[in-house]
C-alpha cells in the first residue's frame, strides 16, 4: 500500500509538474498584477468580453504597465470564492471579475478590499459596497425597450416575452420593468412567456414550443432579452416576407443588427436570414467592452486616480433609424457611428455587436475577434 | 507457543492489517492527493502556507464537504441524490429572507435550515424507501420542485444575513490554531465515526452492498433507507446554512452547479458507486481536491481557454492515483496485455494454433414450443412503458383543452417530434448507457463541440455535408470511445471519466472557436430541420426510420442481449461468455455518436452552432430514460419506453410554454408530473 501510495504520488506530481514547467509564469515586477476572475467562458458573450479584456491589456498604454491573467473558476459562487482568496494570497494588486452572483462573494471580495486590492465587477454587480461595478441600468434596458414595443404597436396587441436566466438579478430587473411598462397598455397583452436563458438556440426551442399550440398570426410582436435574430429567421422560414416582420424588441447581436438593415443593402457574405431585411427592432445589449473599461478604471485606480464606486454605462440603443454598417470596424469607425459588421467579418450572427464605448479607444472590432488592440 | 503457529499469528495480523488498508484505501488515496495538491500551490508559487490561507482554504471548501458527506451517505446505501444542490439553494435563501441578528432568530433559523433539508429528504426517502421509487428520478423530480420553491421565495439575488453569524461559522474556534470550518468537519467526521458502529451505521453499508441479503439478515431495509435520505437531506441542509454564513446574503441559483461537483468529490474521495464501499472522510478530503483545483489553475497561470481540460485531467489523475495497485483495472489490463504480446511472440495464442474445431453439434430442428402471444411475451416491458404514453395522452388532452385544438392539428404533432427528436436520439445513446448500468455526463460538450465543428467544417456550404457530417459523426465515436476505454481499460468510474471528458470537450471547443464560433448550418441541413414537404419536418420522417432501427438494435441483435445482459449482472455476463469491456466500449461510442449527431441536427436547427447549446440537454437526456421504464442500475427498460418518455416531457414543457405560468410554477409542476409518471411505474410486489 505505501509503495503504491508513493508511486501514485510521484505519477501525480510528476504529471502536474510538467504541466507547471510549460506554463510557468513570467514575473514582471514592475508590473500591475492584474487578475481578471471570470466565473464562466462557456458562452459566446464571455468569450468576446475576455477577448476585449486581453487587448486592453495588451494595448500600447497598458502594455508596459500591466502584468494579466486570466482565471476561469466555473459557474460556480463557491470556486470563484475561491479564486479570489487565491488570487488576494497571489499578492494581486487588482481583481477584475465577472461575479456570478451579486451577493456571494461579499465576502471575499470585502478581504480583498482590506488587504488594498482593488476590485472592478463588470456587467453583472457585486452588493458589497468596497467593490467598483461597470454595468448597464438593467430596468432602463426592459423599460426603454417595451416602451418602444408598446409605440410600435399603438398600445394594442399580442406580444410573446423570452426571458433570461431566472433567479438572476439582471433578468428580474429587466423583465419587472418591461411588463410594469405594459402594464400601463391594457390592450396590450404578454400571451406568452418562456425562459430563454440568453441563447439563441434556446430562444428558438422555446418559440418552437409556443408556436405549436399558437400561429403566427396570433401574436403581434415580440419582447426578448436574446432571440429576435432568431425569431426574425423563424418568421421568414415560415414563409413570411420580410415586410411582414413582427415588430420585436431585444438583444444587440450582429445577426439581429444585419437585420435590421433596409432590405436592398449590398452586405458582404449575407446568407440565408443572416442579411438585411428591414426587421423592425430596436437593439439593446449588456456591452461586452465592459470588461476593459473595468480594467482601464482598476489601472487608473492602480495610478492613484480616484474612479467612481458605480460607472453605468450608456446603454447602446439601436433602432431602424440608427443603424449603420461598418466597412473595418475601427474604434475611430465606430465613433463616427457605424454599429453593425459585414458578415464576411463577423461569420457568427449570435457574436454581440455593442462594443463601441467612447472610453475605450483602445479596442475595435479585432479586440473582440481575436483580442488584438487598436493600434 | 511453536513458530508454525507464531507464523500463523502473524500471517494473520498481517492480512488484518492489509484488510484495514485495504478498506481504507480510498480515504487515504485521497488524503494523499490533497497533500499532493496543497504541495503543488505551495511548491510552484512559493507563497507562504500560514494559518491565514489554510483557514481561507478550509471555509471555501466546507459547504462542498459538508454536501457532501449527504450524497456519500446516499450513495453508499446504493442510492443517488440528485436534489442536494437544490435544498441547498433552497436554505440559503430562507435564511437570507428570515434571519435576523438575534441569538435567537439564529437559532432557530439554523435550526431551520436543518429541518428544511431534513424534511426534503423525508419527501425523497418517502418515495424511495416506502414507495419503492427509483432514487435518481424521484430526485429529479424533487430538484425541480425544490427549485421552483426556492425562486418563489426569492426571485434574485438579496437578502443579509448577520454579520455575527458568518463570523461565528467561518471564523475562527481557536485563533491562531483551529478555524471554526475545520472544527465543524471535525465534529461531522467524528460524528460519523460513531455513527457507523451503530445498527444504522452497519446497516447503511449492508444495504448498499447488498439489499437482498441486508433484508434477509432481518433488517429493516425500508426505515433505514428512509432514515438516510432524511440525514443526507438534514446535511445538505446544513451545507445551505454554512454557505449563508460564508456569503452572507441568499442567491438562489448559488447551490445549483455544485451538484456534478458533489458527486465528484464522493468519488475522488474513494467512495464506490453503487453503494457499499467508502465513507465520508475520504469524501472531505475529496471536495478539497476539487477546490484546490481552482488555486492550481491560478498558481500554473492555466490559459482561460484551457483550464477545463486541465481540471478534467486532474480529475482523471486523481481517481487514476486510487488506482495504480497490484490488483487494480489499469494494473490487471497492463498485465493481459503484457501477457498477450509474450504469448503472441511465442506464438501460443489460440487463434495463433489452428485447433481442432471442439464446438458441439446440435441437433437441427428442436420440437416446435407454442409461443406465447405478443403481449404475454412482452407484459413487463410493456408495463415499464405504458405509464409514459399515459401520462402522454393525458397532457394531450390537457393541451388540447386549454391551448385550443391541438389533438387534431398535425402542425402539433410536427412541432412536438421535431423538438423531441434531439432527445430521442439521446436517449438511444444515454438509455443503453444507463442499461449497462452506467452514466454518460460527456454529452453537454459533445453536443456543444460537434455542433460547432459541424458549422465550422460546412460554412454553409451543402457540397460540404458529404465530408462534414461524416467527420464529425467520427469525433462524436471517438469521444465515446475515449470514455469506454477509460472506464473499461483505465478502471475509471463512468461518472467521473465522462465528466472530465466534458470539461476537455468544453476546453477543446473554446480553443478551436477561439470564444467565438463561427460558420453557419447549409441551407440545405436548415431545411432538413425547419423546412416542410407537404406540412411534414423532413426530420420526422428521418426519426421514424431512427426509432425503428433502435427498436431492432436494442431488441434483435447480439449488441442489444449483450447491454441488457452486462446490466443485469457484469459477472454473470462475463461467465456467460459476453465480451464485456468491448460492449462497454461499444456503448459508449454509440452514445458519442448519438450527441455528435444531435449536435449536426441543432447548429441545422439553429443555423449556427454555439457555444454552451448542449447544456439543457443533459438531465432531461436521463429523465426521458427513467420515465420511459428504465432502471438507472440497469438491465430493464425498452427503447419504446424512453421514446414515450421523450414524448411525455417534450409535450409537457410545450403545455407549460402555452400557459402563462410562471417559471418558478412550471418547474413545480414538471417534477410533480414526473414523480407522478414514476409513482404509476411502480412495481407492485417489491
Amino acid at each position: 500500500m505505501t509503495r503504491t501510495g508513493w508511486v501514485s504520488a510521484f505519477v501525480g506530481a510528476g504529471l502536474i509538474g510538467a504541466v507547471g514547467l510549460g506554463l510557468a509564469p513570467a514575473q514582471a515586477a514592475d508590473k500591475y498584477k492584474i487578475y481578471l476572475s471570470m466565473s464562466y467562458i462557456g458562452n459566446d458573450w464571455q468569450g468576446e468580453a475576455a477577448n476585449m479584456v486581453k487587448a486592453m491589456a495588451a494595448s500600447k498604454d497598458m502594455a508596459g504597465k500591466v502584468d494579466l491573467q486570466v482565471q476561469v473558476s466555473g459557474p460556480n459562487a463557491q470556486k470563484q470564492i475561491q479564486q479570489i482568496n487565491a488570487m488576494v494570497q497571489a499578492g494581486a494588486k487588482a481583481i477584475v471579475v465577472y461575479p456570478i452572483s451579486p451577493t456571494a462573494l461579499n465576502a471575499a471580495v470585502k478581504n480583498a478590499c482590506s488587504k488594498g486590492v482593488v476590485v472592478v465587477a463588470y456587467d453583472a454587480e457585486i452588493s458589497e459596497p468596497c467593490a467598483h461595478n461597470v454595468t448597464i441600468d438593467q430596468a432602463e434596458a426592459g423599460r426603454v425597450t417595451a416602451e418602444w414595443l408598446a409605440k410600435k404597436l399603438n398600445g394594442k396587441g399580442n406580444i410573446v416575452a423570452i426571458t433570461g436566466v431566472p433567479g438572476t438579478s439582471v433578468d428580474t430587473e429587466r423583465t419587472k420593468a418591461a411588463k410594469a411598462v405594459f402594464a400601463k397598455y391594457p390592450d396590450i397583452k404578454i400571451v406568452n412567456e418562456a425562459v430563454g436563458l440568453w441563447s439563441q438556440a434556446v430562444a428558438r426551442t422555446e418559440l418552437s414550443k409556443i408556436l405549436a399550440t399558437r400561429k403566427w398570426d396570433e401574436i403581434d410582436g415580440l419582447w426578448m432579452q436574446v432571440g429576435c435574430y432568431t425569431a426574425n429567421s423563424m418568421q421568414i422560414e415560415a414563409g413570411a416576407t420580410a415586410d411582414k416582420l413582427k415588430p420585436c424588441a431585444g438583444e444587440g447581436s450582429n445577426g439581429g443588427r444585419i437585420q435590421m438593415l433596409p432590405a436592398n443593402t449590398e452586405v458582404e457574405g449575407a446568407n440565408g436570414t443572416y442579411k438585411p431585411m428591414s426587421a423592425p427592432r430596436i437593439s439593446y445589449a449588456s456591452p461586452p467592452y465592459s470588461g476593459a473599461l473595468a480594467l482601464k478604471l482598476a489601472v487608473q485606480k492602480l495610478d492613484g486616480k480616484e474612479i467612481p464606486q458605480h460607472t453605468t454605462l450608456p446603454l447602446p440603443l439601436v433602432t431602424n433609424e440608427t443603424i449603420k454598417l461598418c466597412q473595418e470596424g475601427t474604434w475611430a469607425e465606430m465613433k463616427s457611428g457605424c454599429n453593425a459588421f459585414k458578415p464576411s467579418l463577423v461569420s457568427n450572427p449570435g457574436w454581440f455587436a455593442s462594443i463601441f464605448s467612447n472610453d475605450t479607444p483602445e479596442v475595435g472590432l479585432n479586440a473582440a475577434l481575436v483580442g488584438q488592440p487598436e493600434d | 507457543m511453536s513458530a508454525a503457529s507464531l507464523d500463523r499469528t502473524e500471517a494473520a495480523s498481517s492480512a488484518r492489517r492489509r484488510l484495514r488498508l485495504g478498506r481504507n484505501r480510498g480515504p487515504i488515496i485521497a488524503v494523499l492527493a490533497f497533500l499532493i495538491c496543497l504541495g503543488l500551490v505551495k511548491g510552484v508559487s512559493g507563497g507562504t502556507l500560514g494559518y491565514y490561507e489554510l483557514s481561507t482554504l478550509a471555509a471555501g471548501g466546507a459547504t462542498l464537504a459538508i454536501a457532501a458527506i449527504g450524497q456519500t451517505i446516499v450513495i453508499l446505501s446504493g442510492g443517488f441524490d440528485l436534489s442536494a444542490a437544490a435544498v441547498i439553494s433552497l436554505v440559503n435563501v430562507t435564511l437570507a429572507g428570515h434571519m435576523e441578528d438575534t441569538a435567537s432568530s439564529i437559532a432557530l433559523w439554523t435550526a431551520g435550515g436543518l429541518a428544511i433539508g431534513a424534511l426534503a429528504g423525508a419527501f425523497n426517502g418517502f418515495f424511495i424507501a416506502i414507495l419503492r421509487l427509483q432514487p435518481i428520478v424521484v430526485t429529479l423530480a424533487s430538484m425541480f420542485i425544490l427549485q421552483g420553491v426556492t425562486l418563489l421565495v426569492m426571485d434574485k439575488p438579496g437578502g443579509q444575513i448577520p454579520a455575527g453569524f458568518g463570523a461565528l461559522l467561518v471564523g475562527d474556534a481557536i485563533p491562531g490554531l483551529l478555524p471554526m470550518p475545520v472544527l465543524l468537519l471535525l465534529a461531522l467526521a467524528g460524528l460519523w465515526l460513531l455513527l457507523k458502529n451503530t445498527v444504522f451505521g452497519k446497516a447503511i453499508y449492508s444495504i448498499g452492498s447488498d439489499r437482498d441479503a441486508a433484508r434477509a439478515a432481518g433488517l429493516g431495509v425500508r426505515r433505514h433507507e428512509f432514515f438516510v435520505y432524511v440525514l443526507a437531506g438534514a446535511l445538505y441542509g446544513s451545507a445551505g446554512v454554512f454557505i449563508s454564513a460564508q456569503t452572507g446574503s441568499g442567491d438562489p441559483l448559488v447551490g445549483n452547479p455544485m451538484l456534478l461537483q458533489m458527486f465528484a468529490a464522493v468519488v475522488v474521495g474513494g467512495t464506490l458507486l453503487g453503494g457499499g464501499r467508502g465513507g465520508p472522510i475520504g469524501t472531505i478530503f475529496g471536495a478539497y481536491v476539487l477546490m484546490l483545483v481552482v488555486n492550481i489553475l491560478l498558481v500554473l497561470n492555466v490559459p482561460a481557454f484551457y483550464s477545463s481540460i486541465v481540471e478534467g485531467a486532474i480529475l482523471i489523475l486523481a481517481v487514476l492515483g486510487a488506482s495504480i495497485t497490484h490488483s487494480s483495472v489499469l494494473a490487471t489490463t497492463l498485465r493481459t496485455a503484457r501477457r498477450r504480446i509474450a504469448a503472441h511472440r511465442a506464438g501460443t495464442l489460440p487463434r495463433q494454433l489452428r485447433l481442432e474445431e471442439h464446438r458441439l453439434v446440435l441437433p437441427a430442428a428442436t420440437p416446435r414450443i407454442d409461443r406465447p402471444p405478443f403481449w404475454v411475451r412482452h407484459a413487463e416491458g410493456l408495463r415499464n412503458a405504458l405509464p409514459a404514453f399515459i401520462c402522454f395522452a393525458l397532457v394531450l388532452v390537457v393541451t388540447h383543452f386549454m391551448l385550443g385544438s391541438s389533438l387534431v392539428s398535425w402542425r402539433y404533432y410536427d412541432s412536438l417530434i421535431v423538438l423531441g427528436s434531439f432527445l430521442a436520439i439521446l436517449a438511444l445513446g444515454q438509455g443503453t448507457v444507463i442499461l449497462t448500468g452506467g452514466l454518460d455526463l460527456s454529452l453537454p460538450w459533445t453536443i456543444g463541440f460537434c455542433g460547432i465543428l459541424c458549422a465550422g467544417l460546412l460554412k454553409g456550404s451543402d457540397a460540404a455535408l458529404i465530408y462534414a457530417l461524416p467527420a464529425v459523426l467520427a469525433f462524436g465515436c471517438f469521444v465515446g470511445f475515449c470514455n469506454g476505454l477509460g472506464i473499461v481499460a483505465l478502471g475509471i468510474s463512468p461518472i467521473v471519466m465522462t465528466l472530465a471528458m466534458n470539461g476537455i470537450l468544453q476546453g477543446i471547443a473554446l480553443v478551436y472557436s477561439g470564444g467565438t464560433p463561427d460558420g453557419f448550418a447549409s441551407p440545405g441541413l436548415r431545411w432538413f430541420m425547419t423546412g416542410q414537404i407537404a406540412g411534414v419536418t423532413p426530420v420526422v420522417v428521418m426519426m421514424a426510420l431512427f426509432v425503428i432501427g433502435a427498436v431492432v438494435l436494442l431488441g434483435k441483435t447480439a449488441f442489444g442481449r449483450r447491454v441488457y445482459a452486462i446490466g443485469n449482472g457484469v459477472r454473470a455476463a462475463e461467465l456467460s461468455g459476453v465480451p464485456v469491456k468491448s460492449t462497454i466500449v461499444k456503448v459508449y461510442v454509440l452514445s458519442g455518436l448519438c450527441a455528435a449527431l444531435v449536435g449536426c441536427l441543432l447548429s441545422g436547427f439553429s443555423g449556427q452552432g454555439s457555444l454552451g447549446m448542449g447544456d439543457e440537454y443533459l438531465l432531461p437526456s436521463i429523465a426521458v430514460v427513467v420515465v420511459g421504464g428504465a432502471l438507472i442500475t440497469g438491465g430493464r427498460g425498452s427503447y419504446i419506453g424512453m421514446i414515450g418518455g421523450v414524448l411525455l416531457l417534450t409535450a409537457l414543457q410545450t403545455l407549460l410554454a402555452g400557459t402563462m405560468l410562471p417559471y418558478a410554477t412550471r418547474a413545480i409542476l414538471y417534477g410533480t408530473v414526473v414523480l407522478c409518471a414514476v409513482v404509476a411505474l411502480r412495481e407492485k410486489n417489491s
